[in-house]
């Protein structure tokens, strides 16, 4: 399966680390956005992105409401969405899990959690 | 009659002088009164200078907040871009290495036939070895090889570690939030006072008001911390396994 990855967060330090560590992954095919608006815009826009990874304090449009947005839309209701977020609190982790997100890693992360939690993710899918 | 009428004239007259008595009393600690509140005024008023100038300058303070983040996300990028740039140079030197190692095998296989041509010829023969001995292009190309995964794993981790950047920034948010609050209620106790001092005040906020906004925007968590133990992410994936773990253990690992 071939994997577009959009990398949603405000900031640009973090965008280029996911970026980075998605590439060291060996995924070279990934898109960038700065809030969960720009995100849904880029969603829209290019049919080929097939995986969210997605901040969730974010001006505009914020992970979680990006997320409710994404599976509102029954195209998407198979589209992994991975939050990685600084927020540990119970309730919210239990928020996102609720607002259906695929999977959930705290910063900062190490590349052996994301991959693990990307190849989780994909395992579900099949 | 005129008894009663005398007896209740000095009752009356009796009242009046204790009344003056106590008026003796009275006046002093009025006059202390008095001269307490002369004291109390002007230590108001300095409190009040006080609490006005405090106000004046959080702003100052906000902004200069804002300043170290976008400073360090500055710097944070220049640091990525250099890791890259460091990164793209490793990559370029290694494909000139594997160059040198298609070449240094090439040399070998000639060496072995020249090695064969000057059979019997001592002189080429000694010439050959000695020629062997001094080339150590193919030895150190092993080495350097061996560092190349080492110097990837260490840009990588300066990368890793630069996700401070992200963290400290929204602490510095929260911080910049609390500081807006203590403004507010400052602001509010200066109002009650005078309110023409507060008018300034939220100009002089409003004008120096920049990047970071407060809670309704909701950047920032203002838990963030830069912890890279496993463990908070043990919580979190005991959560997403609530099935597998009872909401006791979870709550033991968030106690």
């Amino acid at each position: 399966m071939s994997l577009k990855f959009l990398v949603v967060d405000d900031s640009v330090t973090m965008r280029r680390i996911v970026a980075n560590s998605l590439k060291n992954l060996g995924y070279e095919n990934i898109v960038e956005a700065v809030d969960g608006k720009d995100a849904l815009a880029k969603l829209a826009a290019d049919a080929e992105i097939n995986f969210v990874i997605t901040d969730w304090n974010m001006p505009v449009l914020t992970g979680l409401e990006l997320t409710k947005a994404i599976r509102a839309d029954d195209k998407y209701t198979k589209l992994p969405i991975l939050m990685v977020t600084t927020r540990g609190v119970k309730e919210d982790i239990i928020e996102a899990l609720q607002a259906k997100v695929s999977n959930y890693v705290i910063k900062p992360f190490t590349p052996q959690i994301l991959k693990e939690k990307i190849d989780q993710i994909l395992a579900n899918l099949q | 009659m005129k008894n009663l009428n005398m007896s209740q004239l000095f009752d009356k007259l009796n009242d009046v002088k204790l009344l003056f008595q106590y008026g003796q009393k009275v006046v002093p600690v009025l006059q202390s009164l008095v001269d307490f509140m002369q004291e109390t005024v002007p230590l108001l008023e300095n409190i009040n200078h006080s609490i006005a100038d405090s106000t004046a300058k959080i702003p100052k303070a906000s902004d200069q907040i804002n300043n170290v983040t976008n400073a360090t996300e500055l710097a944070t990028t220049e640091i990525l871009d250099l890791v890259d740039a460091i990164s793209n140079n490793v990559s370029s030197i290694e494909n000139r290495l594997q160059e040198i190692n298609c070449a240094e095998a090439r040399k070998a296989e000639i060496m072995g036939k020249l090695k064969s041509f000057v059979s019997g010829n001592q002189e080429a023969e000694k010439l050959l070895e000695e020629y062997a001995s001094v080339d150590i292009t193919a030895k150190y190309a092993e080495e350097i090889s061996q560092m190349f995964p080492r110097i990837k794993d260490d840009s990588y981790n300066i990368t890793l570690s630069l996700q401070v950047q992200d963290i400290t920034s929204q602490q510095l948010a929260a911080v910049d939030h609390l500081i807006d609050s203590v403004q507010e209620r400052l602001a509010s106790l200066i109002q009650d006072i005078d309110e023409t001092q507060i008018d300034e005040f939220h100009s002089e906020a409003d004008k120096n008001e920049s990047g970071i906004q407060a809670p309704e925007g909701a950047t920032f968590d203002p838990n963030a911390s830069y912890n890279k133990t496993d463990n908070r992410q043990d919580m979190v994936d005991a959560v997403i396994n609530m099935e597998k773990a009872s909401q006791a253990e979870i709550d033991k690992l968030f106690s």
